[in-house]
């Protein structure tokens, strides 16, 4: 695709990866398996490591990675969308919360490159996962019909109001909810990717011809490179913080 | 195409799996029209890719069992181990705080014994100091009335004794006195008087002298 002389890649080109091994099968292993496999190692690796009994009072390394995530997701995210009984689902908001960060942080890391959260596979299974997750729950705490009464009709609204509110909470509810949390992350790590993809382009290009004006969108292309980092960590915790919101809300009937 | 491939590359990959089949691109023209159809599809492969939107199956299976595999894992083992080490550091921080406030605490308290002692003992002192005090000057006041009395009691006797040794030189001066003035009135009147009377005309006399001494 040729674009003021720049020799860009169909948009397509820059997200679907050949396959490496087992190809043609439901098995086939490609860039994004690996991507996926990796945060799952990783994670491990580092909750593994976190995990093991230590004698200093000063937590560090991936002891500090680990804490700290830990920490974080509890008093931002569960203490602040459901509350102390929150806390039993922190192993899942956990495991949400570091797989997408660690599946979204390989767009910036050298020779990897590539967020595999621009894929819609596990955004979509994800948000598919969540969906189950917090109808279970809602069942669970209020009963199949009180749980859909307080989905349905929520109180407070005038009764007449229903017929307006009751379709669009409907529709809110079961549908949007998974597909607006799967299209959120896919989207902003596919524009991201674009992003330093087009950048990195085109400073390749205009460093054959004219060294300095690549300068540049090489600038560009480093801050996009730390805000990417920032996105991805963003988009991690906006996943879990609405997967959390979602289980409070079908908790508790007055959400 | 996937990425990584230039579609100049996909293209010569078909043609070249075409020639190797037919023997050169010529003979392939003339050949079959379903796979000259199927050539085209696979050349406009080369410039289309699968939809982005649309998820892989393969991709969903082994993310699925990753983020299964990891959940399991944080379930069982990984998470729970992270919170029991930040409960132990965080009881640990608390037990050790709460060491801390009972020294502090026993450190107050003896701190308010050792300053109720010391003002204990400053009163005691203060006492011991103000008895001293009122003992030395009693000591003093004793000291000195003492010393007064036995001044006056050596002044009263000095005096008794200027006065008995002046009364025993009177009585001797006046024998000696009468023995000389009878001898010498024996001598101018040549006559021996009576000693007895003498000696009363004598006392008499001197009496009436020391008499007038005295008065004057």
């Amino acid at each position: 695709m040729s674009i003021f002389a720049l020799e860009l890649p169909p948009v397509s080109h820059l997200f679907d990866w050949p396959t490496i091994w087992l190809d043609g099968t439901y098995f086939a292993i490609n860039k994004t398996v690996l991507v996926y496999l990796a945060a799952m190692v990783v994670t491990i690796v580092i909750f593994g490591l976190a995990g093991r009994p230590r004698e200093s009072l000063v937590p560090a390394g991936v002891q500090h990675v680990a804490e700290s995530g830990v920490n974080f997701i509890e008093s931002s995210v569960v203490m602040q969308t459901i509350g102390p009984e929150g806390r039993k689902f922190m192993p899942f908001l956990t495991t949400i919360f570091f797989f997408i960060l660690f599946s979204n942080i390989t767009g910036i890391i050298p020779i990897v490159q590539f967020p595999a959260n621009s894929r819609m596979a596990m955004p979509v299974a994800l948000s598919l996962l969540v969906w189950v997750v917090y109808n279970v729950v809602g069942v669970k705490s209020q009963g199949g019909l009180g749980y859909l009464k307080s989905s349905l009709f929520p109180p407070g609204v005038p009764k007449f109001l229903y017929v307006i509110v009751t379709p669009i909470e409907l529709v809110s509810t079961f549908v949007v909810r998974p597909f607006s949390l799967a299209i959120r992350l896919w989207a902003n790590m596919v524009a991201g990717h674009l992003l330093l993809a087009t950048f990195a382009i085109l400073s390749a290009t205009l460093w054959d011809f004219f060294y300095v004006p690549a300068a540049l969108p090489f600038l560009m292309l480093l801050f996009l490179t730390v805000f990417e980092i920032l996105v991805a960590f963003l988009q991690a915790f906006i996943f879990t913080v609405l997967t959390a919101v979602y289980i409070g809300g079908s908790m508790h009937a007055d959400h | 195409m996937a990425a990584g491939e230039t579609i100049g590359g996909c293209v010569l990959e078909k043609a070249a799996e075409v020639e190797k089949e037919y023997g050169s691109l010529q003979a392939f023209k003339s050949g079959p029209e379903d796979a000259i159809e199927d050539f085209e599809d696979d050349l406009e492969g080369c410039v289309e890719a699968p939809s982005p939107i649309l998820p892989e199956i393969d991709e969903i299976i082994w993310g699925s069992a990753a983020f299964a595999i990891l959940f399991a894992f944080m379930a069982w083992k990984g998470f729970p181990a992270v919170r029991r080490a930040m409960d132990a550091r965080s009881e640990k921080i608390q037990a050790d705080l709460d060491a801390a406030d009972a020294a502090k605490a026993d450190a107050m308290s003896t701190k308010s014994q050792y300053e109720e002692q010391l003002a204990e003992a400053k009163t005691a002192a203060a006492a011991i100091i103000d008895e001293a005090r009122m003992q030395a000057d009693q000591l003093r006041t004793d000291l000195q009335a003492r010393a007064e009395a036995d001044i006056a009691e050596q002044r009263a006797r000095a005096t008794a004794d200027i006065e008995s040794s002046r009364h025993q030189a009177i009585d001797d001066l006046r024998g000696d006195v009468a023995s000389i003035a009878v001898g010498a009135a024996e001598r101018v009147v040549g006559a021996s008087l009576d000693a007895e009377v003498h000696r009363s005309l004598i006392d008499s006399y001197i009496e009436e002298v020391a008499g007038s001494r005295d008065n004057g």
